[in-house]
């Protein structure tokens, strides 16, 4: 918005009148520049230079070697074939639960999302516990180290990612216009073709970009079953753990960065875009007719297979952990809780020191930056707005590979090297979780009145005050998902965080890696096990309070017709 | 609220200074720490450290890692190592990481005389162990394939082996390069090349972790893996796994364990006490669990190990083959396009 | 007595730039007096909310000054100004109590708890919320919660209160009950203050002196009586109330009446307007209610010929539109209808027009608020 120098010279002094807001931003300015746009600089400038001097060298190189160029086009397959099959199940599972009267909507619901609480890699571990070659179904899929194996495990794991979505836009979508539709006599394949599929159009191709995005920074999943089909988060790990090999390391992964920060855009680009579906009015209490059991039927069987092949392949990880000898003998036993808890007690430690402070740290300094950004003006907002958003779309591994350049040795935003402290695993953890936070946090402020924080100011209270004692308490719900989310990330992050463990500060999610490197997939499980048992639990005590605090604390309709 | 909202506040503040430290300064309790990186397993390096441990008082703190992943996190950590010693890993690694001046000279205090082929010629790295090249073979797939374990390296090319075949990468594990290495002592570089491309079509895939082919021939995964002897022994065979060893007849290669002090590390003194301790009769000993066979002459070994001097060896440099891992990996990636 | 105690010189607030560029409030001046409530009327997007939330400090203005008491505004933020705002919405903060909500701003000023707990009773006691104190803002009525806003803004005591359209979430008759109130207390504690609303009725009943708003620009500033009854332009006078507009050109000036020649007739007008000269194309404003159906059989000077195309019966009145020869139609209203006939649609009617309630004003082309 343009201003007049009187309006701008008057908005920087209010400001200015407003230390704590002032240092706030300044602080956060500095936050983001230091730990997010500093790191992938570091990767972009690393890719570009040889010896000092800015070179493509190490682009043509990548780019005439075959063994660099397949990763790329491998990655692209798989995260198109992934986000194409992942996005018509989400979408399948999503008009299930908006827009049929299927029973046990809330456990179908649990299960779908369920992948998204445990680490990435354990989907991978329970396909080779089943369909490796000593696994129940050996040999059922073929050979399951490569795209096939890939697409099945990215597909369990990321369609909740497209299924939440896409819930939210068919939700959105009044069940009157199909009424409506049905109403001026069009038949239901008609109404699906004509009002739910057009409506839902932008949400589609938004799911797709999302699991597209995933499947380009998966890590995990790919360093146990790609096989020989190299992908490019691995194929960059490899360079640079096994070749010590940082720039081309760097190179590849800034081709890993390019697609999905594209993707990112266009998502971004669609949703911003007026959608059709906020244009009609106040829900109306049409209801969900009864389908024709023609369209019932797949829609149920769907959902039922779908839900039956998350329950196997994490029962698998059960089953499996109690094993003697994974594949070979399959006497019950609790060694491998005993064998984990020996050697893992350590990780476990560490993994939940780091993810205790990194879950409140995120909280806060998320919904703080959603405060200044849905409610201030300031100069540089856009920007910090795009820094603060920028980690979501950045791959791990571009992150992880940053952050070792960056904070390995003093550099003008950080007086000393953070290499192999808590302090560099935790800024990463806590940078990685801002954009959920701060999306959550924006959500919810968007759903208050700006008139009732700006009663409060009215009234006398600073901008301070206000947030505190105005704004803080009715985004309480939005603070606890954020937290509950930085939790989760925090406990089972991979494809960063194994750039920057070390001795002193090792995490449970790279001792299962080492357990899966070594083919002891029973401990594996076990630690898996355990790990996802450490979330729910987390997530449970997080839910209860939020339920507790927020016990009839539906703000938002509280505000008038208006 | 106000007062939540400090606590949560402060409390941050409080955890996180603590982790502003590094491992090395952490020196408010008397106790002496050292940090290591290793590239043996988590559980048998624990299994060495305790004993160090409850032997000297001094506190190890160990990150695990493949050989390389040492190399790499070292050459990185250059301006400022994160830990003081490198315990583990191929010999092979450590020369490499020595051309590059990143370790630290140190002849260790032995009660007995190391041979040339266990120490670079001035002590930037000394060998502790020593283990041979071997196949481990999956016998049920054998018995049923009605097929017999191979035993030279023209075996490996058998079309039976399509696609049965698991190893490392040459350039991500130490034990794949040896393999490598021995095969350019065998047969020259180009000759090694031109053997792989056959024998490529009977890889199923290649791993990160040297080790990981044996638990997975076990498994049935793959028929056949490479890997070092005490590997195969110790994660393979006792373990359970129906497996077979074997070794290849034209001659094989062997690694030297490779112990070194990082340059630059902010515990020398703990480092040296370390390094000594590895080579005497006590630890030495230790290695029968691991089956690796110990360089010290007074060590008991591991029955059923194999030692050096049992098998057909190659003329393996180490020190050679270390300093031209670079272009020999180089040449491999070429020509198999992996 | 001070006798602008709100001030505004000269108030500009423009957004956007370039082609997007929209003047909201354009060069207001305006003076309010202590203790006087006036009101900003207009359509939406007149400006009327922007030139409220200017002087509540909200929106700065692009240029300009606002004076409270004398005090310039200029670099006073909104939490430090002598100002009370009563939200649209009511703004109540939904996690507080009533008595919460009330207390908030002295909480803010740190007052003593007595001082605070004897002040909330007396606003409470004085607005009707009494007992009601501990009660969530979503468990009152709309009526409550603007009360509970009226409280909030009032107990402050500010120099100057403003009101953002209190009253248009309100349903019609607690509309007018809750005017009346606002109106009472407004006036017993004689406070200033500042209302904005687009419903003219409000305005009427409320105000001390209105001021309309088009476009930005103030139309006129009187009060409520004025307004009505000389309207400044033809904006004004079809903003306020309903108006006829009759066309015509002024022949003849005598004193304190004037002629104007209609289409249809010569028609006699009092001459308000001095500026006003013979020969001046003019529009005669007539209200609904300034103007008598007669029989069409009635003969007398004056009257002018009709035909009623549309009745419509409301109980309390009839509304007749009736076409004159010249195909002007007229909007009339006949109250207190029993002492009338009924004319049915296309009866032939002669009208004519209450003299002292017509107002001339000088030619303007048709505005869209007709």
């Amino acid at each position: 918005m343009h201003k007049s120098k009187k309006e701008t010279l008057s908005e920087i002094k209010r400001i200015a009148r407003e230390p704590f807001l002032l240092v706030s931003i300044i602080v956060i300015f500095y936050l983001l520049i230091a730990f997010v746009i500093f790191p992938i600089f570091q990767v972009l400038k690393t890719s570009v230079s040889v010896d000092g001097h800015l070179s493509f060298a190490n682009f043509t190189q990548v780019l005439t070697k075959s063994y660099y160029i397949r990763p790329l086009i491998n990655s692209l397959v798989l995260g198109i074939v992934t986000a194409t099959i992942g996005t018509f199940f989400g979408f399948v599972f999503a008009y299930a639960i908006t827009r049929t009267p299927m029973k046990g909507k809330r456990a179908f619901r649990l299960i779908a999302t369920f992948p998204m609480v445990s680490p990435p890699f354990v989907v991978a571990l329970a396909c080779i516990l089943l369909f490796g070659r000593a696994g129940i179904f050996s040999g059922f899929i073929g050979n399951i180290y490569g795209l096939t194996g890939l697409v099945i495990v990215e597909v369990i794991a990321y369609t909740p990612t497209a299924f939440l979505a896409l819930v939210g836009i068919l939700q959105a979508i009044d069940p009157a216009l199909e009424e409506a539709a049905s109403d001026c006599g069009a038949s239901r394949t008609k109404v699906f073709k004509t009002i739910i599929l057009p409506l839902s159009t932008p949400g589609v191709v938004s799911a797709w970009l999302l699991v597209f995005i995933q499947s380009l920074a998966d890590f995990g999943n790919p360093i146990i079953l790609s096989g020989d089909f190299s992908v490019l988060s691995v194929q960059a790990y490899l360079q640079i753990t096994g070749m010590y090999d940082i720039a081309r390391g760097s190179t590849l992964a800034i081709m890993l960065l390019v697609p999905t920060v594209l993707a990112f855009y266009i998502q971004r680009y669609l949703l911003s875009k007026k959608s059709y579906v906020t244009l009609t009015g106040k829900p109306t209490s049409a209801t969900i007719k009864n389908l024709e059991w023609y369209i019932k039927t797949p829609i149920y069987f769907f959902c039922i297979f779908f839900a039956a092949v998350v329950v196997l392949f994490y029962g698998m990880v059960v089953w499996g952990s109690f094993q003697k000898l994974w594949g070979v003998d399959s006497t019950f036993t609790l060694n491998n809780y005993i064998d984990m808890w020996a050697s893992g007690k350590d990780y476990i430690k560490d993994s939940l020191i780091v993810a205790l402070i990194v879950t409140p740290i995120t909280g806060v300094l998320s919904i703080f930056i959603a405060y200044l950004s849905a409610r201030k003006e300031f100069i540089g907002k856009n920007l910090m707005e795009i820094s603060a958003m920028l980690t979501f779309a950045v791959p791990g591994t571009v992150v992880g590979i940053g952050y070792i350049l960056a904070f390995n040795s003093k550099s003008f935003f950080m007086p000393v090297s953070l290499t192999g402290t808590a302090f560099i695993i935790i800024t990463l953890l806590i940078f990685r979780n801002l954009p959920v936070g701060i999306r959550n946090g924006i959500a919810a402020l968007n759903q208050i009145d700006p008139s009732i924080e700006e009663a409060s100011i009215d009234l006398g209270a600073s901008s301070s005050t206000t947030f505190r004692r105005v704004t803080l308490p009715m985004i309480t719900p939005a603070l606890f998902s954020s937290l509950a989310n930085s939790f989760v990330k925090s406990m089972t992050a991979i494809s960063a965080i194994i750039f920057v463990v070390s001795g002193k500060w090792n995490l449970i999610t790279v001792a299962i890696l080492g357990y899966v490197d070594n083919s002891q997939y029973a401990q594996a499980a076990a630690m898996s096990l355990l790990l996802v048992g450490i979330v729910v639990i987390a997530l449970g005590l997080i839910r209860l309070v939020t339920s507790k605090m927020g016990q009839g604390m539906n703000y938002s309709n509280l505000e008038g017709e208006n | 609220m106000k007062k939540l909202f400090t606590a949560i506040i402060i409390a941050s503040m409080l955890t996180i200074t603590p982790c502003f430290s590094q491992g090395t300064n952490e020196g408010e309790s008397k106790k002496k720490t050292l940090n290591m990186y290793t590239a043996l397993d988590s559980e048998e390096a624990k299994y060495y450290l305790d004993a160090f441990e409850k032997e000297t008082g001094i506190e190890v703190n160990e990150v695990r890692m493949s050989a390389g992943e040492v190399a790499a996190r070292i050459e990185a950590e250059r301006n400022n190592p994160g830990a003081s010693i490198w315990f583990g890993g191929s010999n092979t690694d450590h020369i490499s990481a020595a051309s590059k001046g990143l370790l630290e000279p140190y002849k260790p205090n032995t009660s007995f005389e190391l041979i040339d082929i266990l120490h670079a010629p001035d002590y930037e790295w000394s060998g502790f162990y020593t283990g041979i090249i071997g196949f481990c073979t999956n016998t049920n797939y054998l018995k049923e394939h009605n097929l017999e374990a191979p035993t030279s390296w023209a075996d490996l090319l058998k079309p039976e082996f399509e696609g049965e075949i698991e190893m490392a990468y040459p350039y991500t594990s130490g034990t794949a390069y040896t393999t490598f290495g021995t095969l350019i002592e065998l047969y020259g570089l180009d000759g090694a090349l031109d053997w792989w491309k056959k024998f490529d079509k009977n890889i199923h895939q290649y791993t990160k972790s040297g080790t990981a082919c044996i638990a997975r021939a076990g498994l049935g995964e793959c028929a056949v893996g490479i890997g070092f002897s005490h590997d195969i022994l110790t994660k393979g065979i006792q373990n359970g796994y129906p497996l077979v060893m074997t070794f290849p007849e034209e001659g094989s290669g062997y690694e030297v364990g490779g112990i070194s002090l990082i340059k630059g590390g902010k515990e020398t003194e703990e480092a040296k006490i370390f390094f000594d301790w590895v080579f005497t009769v006590e630890a030495q000993n230790l290695f029968v669990k691991y089956n690796r066979i110990p360089v010290n002459p007074d060590a008991t070994v591991a029955e059923g190990a194999i030692k050096l001097t049992d098998i057909n060896l190659v003329n393996y440099d180490a020190i050679a083959l270390g300093e031209a891992k670079e272009a020999n990996v180089k040449a491999w990636r070429d020509t198999i396009g992996k | 007595m001070d006798n602008e105690f709100l001030k505004l010189v000269k108030l500009n607030k423009t957004f956007g730039n370039g082609s997007q560029k929209v003047t909201a409030v354009n060069d207001i001046d305006l003076d309010v007096r202590e203790g006087e409530l006036v009101t900003l009327l207009g359509p939406s997007g007149c400006g009327k909310t922007t030139t409220l939330r200017m002087i509540a400090g909200f929106q700065t203005p692009t240029s300009g000054h606002v004076y409270i008491d004398r005090a310039e505004m200029e670099n006073i933020p909104p939490n430090k100004r002598p100002t009370s705002m009563v939200f649209q919405n009511y703004a109540l903060f939904p996690h507080m109590s009533v008595r919460q909500n009330i207390s908030y701003g002295l909480e803010i000023r740190h007052l003593s708890k007595s001082e605070i707990n004897e002040r909330v009773d007396k606003t409470m006691e004085s607005i009707g919320l009494t007992g009601l104190g501990d009660r969530q803002p979503r468990e009152l009525s709309g009526g409550q919660q603007q009360r509970v806003s009226l409280a909030r803004a009032m107990i402050l005591e500010p120099k100057v209160l403003l009101f953002d359209e209190p009253l248009s979430n309100l349903d019609a008759k607690l509309k007018v009950s809750t005017r009346l109130e606002i109106r009472r207390i407004q006036q017993r504690v004689g406070i200033t203050s500042v209302y904005v609303t687009h419903d003219q009725e409000e305005a009427m009943t409320i105000s001390d002196r209105i001021v309309v708003m088009k476009n930005g620009v103030i139309q006129q500033v009187a009060s409520p009586v004025e307004i009505y009854s000389h309207p400044r332009n033809r904006f004004v006078a079809g903003f306020i109330g309903k108006a006829n507009f009759m066309r015509g050109n002024i022949t003849e000036i005598n004193g304190d009446s004037m002629m104007v020649k209609t289409l249809s007739k010569v028609v006699k007008a009092p001459y308000w307007n001095k500026d006003l000269k013979v020969g001046q194309d003019v529009i005669i404003v007539v209200r609904p209610e300034s103007i008598v159906v007669h029989e069409a059989d009635e003969d007398s000077e004056g009257l002018l010929d009709g035909k009623v195309i549309h009745a419509v019966y409301f109980g309390s009145q009839i509304i007749y539109e009736i076409e004159l020869k010249d195909k002007s139609v007229m909007n009339v209203e006949i109250s207190d209808p029993q002492d009338n006939i009924k004319f049915q649609d296309g009866s032939d009617v002669k009208i004519s027009l209450k003299y002292k309630s017509l107002h001339v004003l000088p030619f303007e082309e048709k505005v869209d608020n007709e």
